[in-house]
């Protein structure tokens, strides 16, 4: 296993207010890591520290070999960010964007160039690469910043909520990219996100919840730990139904003219449905979600 | 990549016309007042015993103008810098692999070049009144000294603009802060009123700031072909050149010493040089990082 990023006892705070208070974790090359969380919860911080924006307070972090705060400028020439809000000039055009940008990264003219037209190739902004940034849509944006963050080939590309604001059809291309760079192109991402179904997408998840990591694992290991299947039944006859359940101490709650059964796995499910055979108008088994996993960690809704 | 800096600061100035209006507006309200009331106040009845002294007059006022856009024109131009700080724009510079010290001079380096762009046209202006008023329009010797102080008054400005800028942490507060000086940079310069029509103490306070002293020097260099050609054969125990310079700023009197015109540059460089400096220890002591 490779480790491009490992994190050990990482703490920030913003004078008396604690952001960060000690998280462990690595993140395997090449791949697509999501950092979930609420608002608030320390996942911008976090990402700000090992971009060498914010200094820590505590603790180690190593990117790709490199010692946080002593190789700062060899950590920069090796990763991508993409801020939550745009840092591009909106007078510019998407071009000249990244040529200024592109200039930092002390390549030569012609390597830059014909960089940036790769980056603008990879985004699929090559048709509007005169047009100034500030004209551009959300999602034409979105797509800018990430090119900007792909000029010098980053070994890491980090993404602060890079979809958020966007409208669903957007959001979707912008994740695809991301998913292309990660797979065609093995680039290990790094992203924060608090929707929960890019984090069902990603290959590691870790919850983060008030600086603290309340969960990590794969998608189907947080579903699998944290969420349970249910069965949803309409019965013929309600009262017999939930009779026959509390006689063999099966817990049931009523939405409606449903009855909702918690159960472990889904296979759980047949003996409930012999049980009440003769019975039920419908039936409807559903898998856990990622919200219902959230939902089970951090023990409320998302915060918005 | 400093180039590629400047380059952006550049279009970005020239890109946004509001801007690039709003820094000549200091320019356009000095010559409009004026044109419209000071003018006349200025030239009283002299205009009898000197026949053309409106081309010394409209020299004086327009080295003036001249002088305060030097000083005006720069500040806007570090509006862009503002404007990245305040729009954390900057964290993109800063999560890239360059110098602190590079950025810092893209900025301070495109601030002098849009200065001097924005002067050199304020100068165009202030010679086509000259001229359309029947004034001459400046020599070409003339015309090369003005256009090398002009460049120092813009780098000795843009070293104490950028001082000062550094502090600014809103758009609100840069904004207000240039206004403010647009507006009384003409009265600080002596730009408005001779310096000995005001009161004893305004006109020390005049000769102690910095940059009224290249209100003089331009002075010097722009109404010297005016001054020659209105007050030739002038008797000078009627009319003192010297004293009149003296009131109108053209030279300041410390006492008993008139300071000579190397002695102005002087002050203008050593301005330049103590707050880049200042800037410098600033920097090295405040951290990219908080």
């Amino acid at each position: 296993m490779n480790k491009i990023i490992d994190v050990h006892g990482l703490k920030k705070s913003y004078g008396p207010v604690a952001a960060v208070k000690g998280v462990d974790f690595y993140v395997e090359k090449g791949k697509l890591f999501a950092f979930l969380g609420p608002n608030g919860a320390g996942k911008t911080t976090t990402i700000n520290i090992l971009c060498t924006l914010l200094s820590k307070d505590q603790g180690e972090v190593i990117i790709d070999g490199h010692i946080l705060d002593y190789d700062d400028k060899l950590i920069r020439e090796e990763i991508g960010i993409v801020f939550q809000e745009s840092v591009l000039d909106p007078l510019l055009t998407v071009r000249e964007n990244l040529e200024v940008r592109g200039s930092f990264y002390s390549m030569k003219k012609s390597d830059l160039n014909h960089a940036i037209d790769e980056a603008m190739r990879t985004t699929d902004i090559t048709g509007i690469s005169n047009r100034r940034f500030g004209t551009l849509s959300g999602g034409q944006r979105r797509r800018t910043d990430i090119a900007r963050a792909l000029i010098h080939h980053p070994k890491i590309l980090f993404l602060d909520e890079p979809t958020t604001g966007l409208d669903p059809q957007t959001r979707k291309t912008v994740w695809k990219t991301v998913e292309n760079l990660q797979k065609e192109q093995g680039m290990t991402v790094f992203l924060t996100t608090h929707y929960m179904e890019e984090a069902g997408l990603a290959d590691y998840v870790i919850v983060i919840d008030d600086g603290l990591i309340a969960a990590k694992g794969t998608p189907a290991e947080l579903k699998e730990k944290y969420s349970s299947d249910t069965i949803q039944i309409k019965p013929t006859d309600s009262q017999n139904a939930k009779l026959l359940l509390e006689q063999n101490q099966i817990d049931y709650r009523e939405i409606s003219d449903l009855l909702i059964i918690d159960i472990k796995k889904t296979i759980d499910a047949l003996p409930i449905i012999k049980l009440l055979e003769g019975m039920i108008v419908s039936v409807q088994i559903l898998n856990g979600t990622m919200d219902d996993a959230f939902i089970g960690i951090i023990g409320k809704e998302i915060r918005e | 990549m400093i180039i590629q800096l400047i380059l952006r600061n550049l279009r970005i100035y020239f890109r946004d016309k509001a801007s690039v209006f709003f820094s000549l507006l200091g320019v356009f309200v000095i010559i409009g007042l004026y044109i419209l009331f000071l003018r006349d106040a200025v030239i009283g009845n002299w205009d009898q015993t000197f026949p053309g002294i409106e081309f010394v007059m409209d020299s004086w006022i327009m080295s003036g103008v001249v002088a305060a856009a030097s000083i005006t024109t720069t500040m806007g131009a570090f509006g862009t810098m503002v404007d990245d700080t305040v729009k954390k724009n900057i964290k993109d510079f800063q999560v890239s692999p360059i110098k602190r010290w590079q950025l810092v001079l893209g900025y301070v380096l495109s601030s002098v070049i849009i200065g001097i762009i924005m002067s050199l046209l304020t100068l165009v202006l202030a010679e086509i009144y000259i001229v359309a008023q029947g004034g001459d329009l400046l020599s070409f010797p003339a015309l090369i000294k003005t256009i090398g102080l002009i460049i120092l008054s813009v780098v000795s400005s843009s070293a104490i603009i950028f001082f000062f800028v550094s502090f600014f942490k809103s758009q609100n507060a840069f904004a207000t802060a240039s206004t403010l000086i647009g507006t009384l940079i003409g009265f600080f310069m002596g730009v408005y009123f001779p310096i000995g029509q005001l009161p004893e103490g305004v006109g020390y306070a005049i000769k102690i700031f910095p940059l009224s002293h290249s209100g003089v020097v331009l002075r010097q260099v722009m109404m010297d072909e005016a001054m020659n050609k209105v007050f030739a054969g002038v008797d000078e125990s009627v009319f003192s050149i010297s004293t009149f310079k003296e009131d109108m700023g053209i030279v300041f009197k410390y006492g008993m010493i008139t300071f000579p015109f190397w002695a102005h540059l002087l002050v203008l460089l050593g301005t330049a040089m103590l707050f880049f400096l200042l800037t410098v220890l600033r920097m090295s002591a405040h951290k990219a990082k908080e």
